[in-house]
Parts: C-alpha cells; structure tokens; sequence
C-alpha cells in the first residue's frame, strides 16, 4: 500500500496548492480526485477574483497572504496566470450602501486593508462609462485583482508535480480505514492509500467525505451561474461589485481579465441549493439586463460562454478550518462559500506550514474558523 | 469587380439595390442585404483582421456564422462579416487586435423577452430538419423550427449540380437549389409549424428551453417537449503549416461565396480532400470561371462517387491520391501550395513535393456532425433524435427519410401512435450507403439506332435515367435489387429524346448513333457556357479523362428544365462509344512550378483557429503538464475562443497522438452555452425598447 506523509482528497482551489506548498515543505503527498484531472471541480467555474477586501478578520489575513502569492507567481515561478491588480469596487447608489460600506471600512482599516472611500468622479475613472445617475461614490481595494483560475491551478499543479507530488485523478474515495481516533487510510474504487494526516479539501462534496469519517460538516452546496464575453481592449479596471438586489437576484459582480473578456456573476435570489451544474435559461438575460443598466457600455460586448458552479456554503459565510475532535488526522479545509480559488494559495501555503510545525503564528485563523464555532450572523461582502 | 455574371447554371438574383460602404475608408459597392463579407471578397478583400498573436492577418474560414474568423469592425464594433448584411454608407474597417468597445453610442431599454411554446424544437431547416418538422406537423404536433439562414434548405441552396437518388423519393435529377426552394414552399403551406429564420439556436438549458438568437438582434426561450437535431455538419479542419493564411478556407464558403453569392472568391484553387465536397467544388469552381490546380486525397482511392471524379477529371481537374498538402505560403495571404506523396505512414515524402501557384486552398477533408446539442439534449434527458448530417454524414437524399423517420420515432416518443414505413428505413439505408462494387461494361458498337451509353460503372444510389425515359427502356440490372443497381438499355425503342443525357446527375450519360462507316454522331451534356457554334472543334474525352479526339460540333441545344447544353458532336466511329466529356480547363492551370518552394514547418500549423495555437505549443503543453484532459488544453486557450472549440475539438486527438497520448485515453471538453457569441445587447432585445 503507497504510504504518505499527506494525502489531499480534493485536487481543486484548495487542494492542489496545498499539494505544493507541502511537497516543497519536504512533505510526501498523494493527492486524489474522482474528476479526471486538476481544478475540475469547482474551481473551473470560480471567475477568478482575489481579493483581501473581507468583513472578517480571518479571511483578510488569509486574502493578503493568497494576493501575494497570486503577484508573485510570475517572478517567482515564470508562471503566468494573467494576474492583474484592478482592485475591487463596491459602488453605491443609494444612502443605506454607502453607510454600510463607510462602516465596514472601520473595520477593513483596522484589519490593516488598503482600501478607502472614492468619489463618484473616481469610479467613474476607474470604470468609465458606468451609469453616473444617482451613483454615491464606492470603496475601492486598489491591492486586489483577479487571475485566472484555470491557469492558476495548472500553475499549482505544475510546481506541485516538479517538488513531488503525485496526482491521481479519476479515483473517488468509498471509505476511511478508521482505527480509534485517527485515520489510518483512504479507500478509492481503485487502490487504498495510508498517510499521517488526511485532508478534505473535497469543495463542494466536502460533507459527504466528512460523513465517510462520521463526521457532520456544515457545507451544503448552492449554484451560480457565470459567464465570460469577447475580449475587448481595456476599457475598465477594477472588479465592480454591485450589492443591490432585486427580486430575482441579490448582488452581482463583473471585471475585465487581464487577457480583455468581461467576466461575471450574479446571486441568485432565492438561493438554488443543490449540485447540478448544468445551465439555466434564466441566468443570462437577467444578469445582463442587469449588468447593462449599470454600465450601459456593455450593450456592445458580445457574450460568449456561460457555466455553472457550486458555492459550498456554511451557515454563517465562513470557512470551516483546523482539525476536528475526531477523527483527530483529518483536517477540514472546506466551506469555502464560494471563494476557494482566493483563499485557495494563501490557505495552502498557512497549513502546509501548519502540518510542518512552523504554524503557531495562523492561531487566530484556526480559532475563527474552527468547526466548532457558533455559526451565527452572515459575512456582510460575501 | 469579382462579381460572376455569366454563370451557366446560376442567374443573377434580381433587383437588388446597390449601396456604397467604406473599407479602411476607401469606397466601395456592393448589395443592399448580402453578407458584409461577400461584398469584401467581390471587391477583392479577403484580409478581415489581425490577429493579436502575432499579428497575423485572418481571413475567411466557414462563412457560415459559426467561427468569428471573419469579424471586422463595422460602424465601430466587431461583427461577423459572414452573417452581418451590407447597409448603405456602412464603415466597414479592418479589426486589428480585440476591438474598442464604444464609449458612448445610442442604447434603448432593455425589453423583457419572449417565451415560446411547442411540442417539438427543430433545430435546423436542411433537408433533414425540413422533412423532420413536416412530418410531425402532420400529426398534429405543433413545431418551432430555427435555422440560421434566411433561405431555408440547408446546404441545399448551395447545390448547383443534380441530385443523385430517385426521383420519386427525393428529387433526383433536381438540382439543389431547387429541391430547397420546393421544400421551403412546403414547410410554409404547413399551419402547425412556426419558422423562425434567419435566427441560430445559441444555447440549450437544462429548465427545458432554448435560447435562440432571433434575426440577429433579439433572444427568445423556446420551452419544448421534445427536440429534433438536424443541425447539419462542418468542414473538419486540417493540419498543414499555414492553414491560418488568409484564402485557406472550407469548401463550404467557397460554395457559399461562389453560389449563394455570386462572388469569383478566387482565381485558381486547390482542393484538399476528395470527397463528394471537394470534387462538387472543383465542379462549382470551374462553373464560375475559377481554375482547379488540382485535388489532393491522402488516401490511396477517391472518397466520392466515382461519376463526380470522373466527370472533374474529364473537366481537366486532375486528381491526385496518396497525396497531402505540407506547406500553404504567402505573403499575408495565400499565394502558394506544396504538395507531396505520403508513404505508408501517411507521412509526406518531400522529394515528391511540388508547388503550385494558387490563391485559395479550399478545405474538404471531411465533415463532422455538429450533434453537440443533441449530445447536450441526452445529457439534460430530454426527448431529443437527430437526423441529417447532425446524424450521420450522407448525402442529402438519405438526410430527407432520415428526418421523416426521426420525426416519427419521436412523435412515438410523444404518445402519438404511430408506425414506422419499413420501407423508409430500406430506402433510407440505400440512399446513405457509400458506393458499391465498380463494375465492367462491355462497350457499345454504334448502330443506326439511337441507343444510350452508360459511363456509370459503380454502384451508387441513383436512377433518374430510368424514371425520365419516355419508352421505359432503361432499366437497372438486378444485383443488389435496390437503386444501387446500375442502369442498362433493354429493348430497341430509344428515340433520341436526349431526356436522360440531360437528367443524369453524374453527366454519365450519352447518346450515340451510327452515320456512316467512319463516323457517328454522339450526344454529350455540357454544364458550362456553350460559347461556341456548330462546326467547333471541341477536345472530347473517355471516362476517366484521356484525350480521344477534336470532334466538330454538330448542334447545340438548350435543355431548360434541366438546364444542362445538349451537344450533338461528330465523333471517329471507333471512338465514339467512349466519348463522354468535353475538358473545359487547359492544362496550363494544373502545372506545378518547375521547382517546389516551402518550408516544411509542420509544427506550426494552427489547430485552435479562434487563439491561433498552433501543433507545436500543445504537444508541449501535454508533455509538461501530463495532460490527458481536452479541458486543461483551456490553459492554453485552446478552445477558448468565440468558436466553442467547433473547429479544434476533431483535431486534438491527432495533437494528442503526436505528444505520445492515445486519444482514447483522453477526457474531452466539456460543452456549455452559448454555442454562438451574442451581444449584450440583443440578450436584453433592446432593438424593441425604446431609446435612451
């Protein structure tokens, strides 16, 4: 039986960086996935924003870490992964948004963010052509941006074979070989693999793995659609985030890649709780005719390709990260609600660290989002 | 201009108006109403953008609305010239590198869209699709059907030649152009179907419904219960170095360019692939004045019937098997191609290679299905059958039973009682077989009776000379027992009616009577312009294409319903019962340069046409990242582009074979909506809002 010092079951946002950051760790690692390669999952249908710019402690410190990997990877590795730093834009139109916004950045500072109100003259600097009546102005996060998630994890995947690690997709895992408190192995439909330390990193199937170890786990999964247009010259620069609803949607969110297509996203309203990621009529022309009234310079911008995708959701927005009471050697990195692919590298590289001993300073992390919290209140930007 | 005015089959569609529009603002004319594209390529552009990898100038590949290869910029935003019609004063440019999105212009309210309702979905108004829709609208089911085109029938009205198959079946004898216009007349007649022309499925979700882009310019849900996919097929791409040049093309847009439109797209050709697409488009070459170089088959024996290669041979199109191309080259635009026998490996020998000066390279190296939405129909577990090419690739004889026997299996489907025609199925099996044995004649003595001569020696689905001959005297031998069987002439009452020379679909027909001891008279059809009188000398040729003899003309005669020449020649008695065609093209137009000229770089041949990716870039990316799944390819952007992956998807599995990847080991792509790009406007159907 192939032994290991980590076996990562999930090869998705989180997993495969993880998979890095412990193979380059010294760490043996053995990652399984049931899907045939890497990032097939969900995190192919992440729109590929990074950003620092949270409501929670946690996950800014988390953010930063991920942003710094995501401007690096080019210098560091010779990886592109079209990263551009557009920043993130939340504009307001009315006066309840503007104060919640103007509120939450109190808090943003504090967390040490870059990040201030701008004038409505700065939006539409920054996003020229965007619908000036009634607009209030918006923060704006000029360190966040966006890569593409795609490229992204072949990136991880790449580094993660070149320092050792190895991938063997296609194989779903059936069951854990269980003795008293830990995990010895994992069962797949193919082999049975040990190691000292399981990971679930398994998205939006988090809780059905978590079941196989007789273990609850808060992560049910809902469904968003997104899509992507033609690429055209760089017309806008940051993410612009718009948290009005209506009555079919809540918040919806676009930017323009580093490579020119416009890429974006709504929240459906009520929430599609569920997994299949086949697509739906309804998404594209609401989403659009939204889009358009906010920035009616998209009526010209052809739409290309549309998908759907599951957001892991936890009760109260949060991930859920850390070792449960048992089984004691698997830990959770799962719950991601739907960023995964932002908090995916800045995570990987926190419990690589972790699992080598050198993870003292990530306490407040573990204790914030630790499977055993109160689950009360929502994230206010998710 | 390069504008076809004399065309022997085609005539100039009437009264179109004449506008002017600019191209990188020089002023030019063209017709109110025919594609943007069309247009260009009469006044002689065929550079439509530059590409951002590379600048590399893109010309036209499937005119047919599905691959954005032809997008330029028109009144400021990217279009596709192919599916965009030509307006007065428009200012067309060339679209270098991605487009500026126009900062301010004229927007309307969104208008919430429409949602309609049927029994039945056609996707597609080709033979298969129109055959489809009609039958379930006989039994009651209420129909939608979409196509993309504003002229039903498909391919069909891209058809100048006639029809192989019978008469009393599917139209044998007519030629395309007409069976589409009959067909369309009777989907129209029909109360229970609702056409929505001119209007491209984009999209099917899984809530039951499709998005259809209606007329370009709004976006409808058609909510169905069951889904019929008569989509048709597409040229598959091909891998050669320069398959990216501008004037490397499908044959499908050369027919489309060159017979729907009426546009000389090219001075001489070559032609990759010998199927019935390529030799029918040396055939719609030559009938608009262009010249053939020749046509080249990889494998060791034509693919099409054996009557079309022979009637193109006999035109003076050779056609040249065991042969690839290796290198397409120009300057910005196709001014060369290269040539070489393959060895048992299907690997070119270059000592064989041989250049040929040519402007265009037409693409007809097969057609795949486009069935992708009913794959996705499956998928989603919908009442869903395909039929036509979307099906499986045949002729379009077959794509018509094919449609009515998908309709019924799928109003049986529905609850409708239905039976099934054994005798469809029979005929639909005959009509799509792939030829037969090719068989022997004996040859023919004049005598001082009329009788007819046979230059079809194999088996293929056809028997319009039996049915059209007034004396019932020609009938099919009974081997296979189906209209596989060749024809032959029984009896002794042939009265000359030249009825047959003139229906037969493969030109394989004549007629020949004895005059004297040293002569006889032969009757020959001719599908060209007869610009020539009785007393001609006219190079006359045997079946396969040998030079018999300068026979004079006799008399000619114009057959209208047909509308085929019917030539009386005077031809060496010996001779004459070989004598079947007339060369049309000097031999000058099919000579190699004196020595070949290329590069042979097969690495950089494209395979995803949309990102400009080429062989090379993707067998690497395979070895680096042990990729076995088509969906890491994206990675590279490969199928990232405005296509969907259309075009690129049948080429990786030789890209993967070339990285040491057995195809079959391979995931392929996942497909997802929109299967065509459409503007955020039309999805808001702003053109019915009011303005802003």
């Amino acid at each position: 039986m192939k032994t290991c010092d980590v076996a990562i079951l999930g090869a998705g946002s989180i997993g495969v960086p993880l998979a890095y950051y412990c193979a380059k760790k010294g760490l043996s690692v053995l990652v399984l996935d049931k899907e045939p390669s890497w990032g097939r999952g969900q995190n192919r249908a992440a729109i590929g924003g990074i950003r620092a710019t949270h409501s929670d402690p946690a996950k800014i410190k988390i953010g930063l870490l991920s942003l710094d990997i995501a401007r690096n990877m080019k210098e560091e590795h010779g990886l592109n992964i079209e990263w551009h730093q557009g920043g993130y834009m939340f504009v307001a139109y009315d006066e309840e948004r503007e104060r919640s916004f103007k509120d939450l950045l109190v808090v943003q500072k504090a967390a040490g963010l870059d990040i201030d109100w701008i004038s409505p003259d700065r939006v539409l600097e920054l996003s020229p052509g965007l619908n000036p009546e009634g607009l209030r102005g918006g923060t704006y996060s000029p360190g966040d941006g966006f890569a593409s998630p795609l490229m992204t994890s072949t990136a991880f995947h790449k580094l993660a074979l070149d320092a050792g690690a190895e991938f063997r997709f296609g194989e779903t895992v059936t069951g854990f070989g269980i003795e008293g408190r830990r995990i010895r192995t994992v069962r797949t439909d193919a082999g049975e693999y040990s190691a000292g330390t399981f990971v679930n990193a398994a998205g939006a199937e988090a809780a059905g793995l978590g079941n196989l170890a007789g273990l609850e786990l808060p992560v049910h999964p809902d469904l968003h659609e997104g899509g992507v247009t033609e690429p055209v010259r760089r017309f806008m620069e940051p993410m612009v985030v718009d948290m009005r609803g209506d009555d079919r949607s809540g918040n919806y969110y676009f930017y323009q890649a580093g490579t020119g297509q416009v890429i974006f996203c709504i929240t459906p309203k009520p929430q599609i709780w569920g997994t299949d990621t086949d697509n739906t009529s309804a998404f594209l022309p609401h989403c659009v005719s939204r889009m358009v009234s906010l920035y009616p310079r998209l009526r010209n911008l052809k739409v290309r390709r549309t998908w759907r995708g599951c957001y892991p959701m936890t009760p109260d927005g949060l991930p859920v990260v850390g070792y449960p009471r048992e089984p004691e050697n698997l830990l959770l990195a799962v719950g991601m609600c739907g960023q995964g692919f932002m908090l995916g590298p800045g995570l990987g590289k926190i419990l690589a660290d972790t699992l080598t001993g050198d993870g003292a300073r990530y306490g407040q992390v573990f204790e914030e989002l630790s499977l055993y919290r109160k689950f009360e209140g929502m994230e206010l930007l998710k | 201009m390069n504008r076809i005015v004399d065309h022997p089959i085609l005539s100039a569609p009437e009264g179109r108006t004449s506008v002017t529009f600019s191209f990188d603002g020089a002023a030019l004319s063209g017709f109110e109403g025919e594609a943007v594209s069309s247009a260009l390529f009469a006044a002689g552009v065929q550079t439509f953008s530059v590409h951002p990898r590379g600048d590399a100038p893109q010309g036209i590949f499937c005119a047919n609305g599905q691959c954005s290869q032809c997008t330029v910029l028109i009144d400021g935003v990217a279009r596709k010239a192919c599916i965009t019609p030509l307006a007065e004063g428009m200012d067309v440019r060339t679209l270098h590198g991605f487009p500026e999105l126009p900062a301010r212009d004229a927007p309307r309210a969104a208008v919430s869209g429409e949602t309609l309702s049927t029994d039945v979905l056609v996707i597609g108004g080709g033979p298969s699709g129109l055959a489809a829709a009609a039958e379930l609208a006989r039994l009651g089911l209420s129909v939608i059907l979409a196509d993309d085109k504003v002229s039903l029938g498909g391919k069909l009205v891209l058809q100048t030649h006639k029809f192989f198959g019978s008469e009393e079946d599917c139209y044998a004898g007519t030629r395309g152009i007409e069976i589409a216009k009959r067909l369309e007349e009777d989907i129209r007649s029909l109360p229970g179907v609702t056409v929505l022309e001119n209007s491209p499925v984009a999209g099917l979700y899984k809530d039951r419904k499709a998005g259809v882009w209606r007329n370009y310019e709004s976006y409808v849900l058609v909510d169905f219960k069951a889904l019929v996919v008569a989509a048709g097929a597409r040229e598959k791409s091909v891998l050669f170095p320069g398959n990216d040049l501008p004037g490397v093309y499908g044959a499908g847009a050369f027919q489309t360019l060159v017979n729907r439109d009426l546009v000389r797209a090219a001075r001489r050709v070559l032609i990759i692939g010998s199927g019935n697409v390529g030799l029918i488009g040396a055939y719609h070459a030559l009938q608009a004045g262009i010249e053939v170089a020749g046509i080249v088959e990889i494998l060791p024996k034509v693919n099409g019937y054996k009557v079309h290669a022979d009637k193109i041979v006999r035109m003076g199109v050779p056609v040249y098997l065991n042969t690839t191309v290796v290198s397409v080259e120009g300057n910005g635009k196709v001014e060369r191609a290269t040539v070489a026998e393959v060895d048992k490996d299907w690997r070119p020998i270059l000592s064989t290679a041989r250049t040929y000066e040519v402007d265009t390279v037409l693409v007809a190296a097969g057609l795949s299905p486009c069935d992708e939405f009913y794959r996705q129909a499956v998928d989603f577990g919908f009442l869903a059958v395909t039929a036509g090419d979307a099906e499986e690739i045949a002729e379009a004889s077959s794509a018509m039973f094919g449609g009515r026997i998908a309709a019924l299996s799928l109003a049986k489907l529905l609850g409708k009682k239905v039976d099934i025609d054994e005798s469809w199925l029979a005929k639909r099996e005959v009509l799509k077989s792939r030829p037969g044995d090719n068989l022997c004649r004996d040859e023919e003595i004049p005598t001082e009776f009329w009788k007819p001569v046979f230059f079809c020696t194999e088996e293929i689905p056809c028997n319009p000379c039996t049915t059209v001959c007034p004396t019932h005297s020609i009938q099919l031998k009974e081997r296979k027992g189906s209209i596989m069987d060749l024809p032959y002439f029984e009896g002794s009452s042939c009265k000359g009616c030249t009825v047959c020379v003139a229906a037969c679909p493969g030109l394989a027909m004549s007629l020949m009577r004895r005059v004297d001891e040293g002569w006889a008279e032969v009757v020959l059809p001719f599908e060209f312009k007869a610009d020539f009188e009785p007393g001609a000398r006219l190079p006359v040729l045997d079946q396969e294409g040998a030079f018999l003899e300068d026979a004079e003309l006799l008399k000619k005669v114009f057959n209208r319903k047909y509308r085929t020449w019917i030539l009386t020649l005077k031809v060496s008695r010996a001779n004459a019962p070989r004598a079947i065609g007339i060369r049309v093209q000097s031999e000058a137009a099919t000579r190699p340069l004196p020595a070949p000229r290329f590069e042979h770089l097969p690495d950089d041949a494209v395979v995803c046409r949309c990102e400009r990716i080429t062989v090379g870039e993707i067998v690497r990316f395979i070895r680096e990242n042990a990729v076995t799944d088509v969906n890491q390819l994206k990675t590279l952007r490969v199928g990232m582009g405005a296509c969907g992956s259309k075009t690129c998807s049948v080429l990786l599995p030789q890209v993967f074979r070339k990285a040491g990847i057995d195809p079959a080991r391979t995931t392929a792509g996942t497909l997802r909506p929109l299967a065509l790009e459409i503007p955020m406007k039309d999805l808001i159907n702003e053109a019915a809002g009011r303005p802003l």
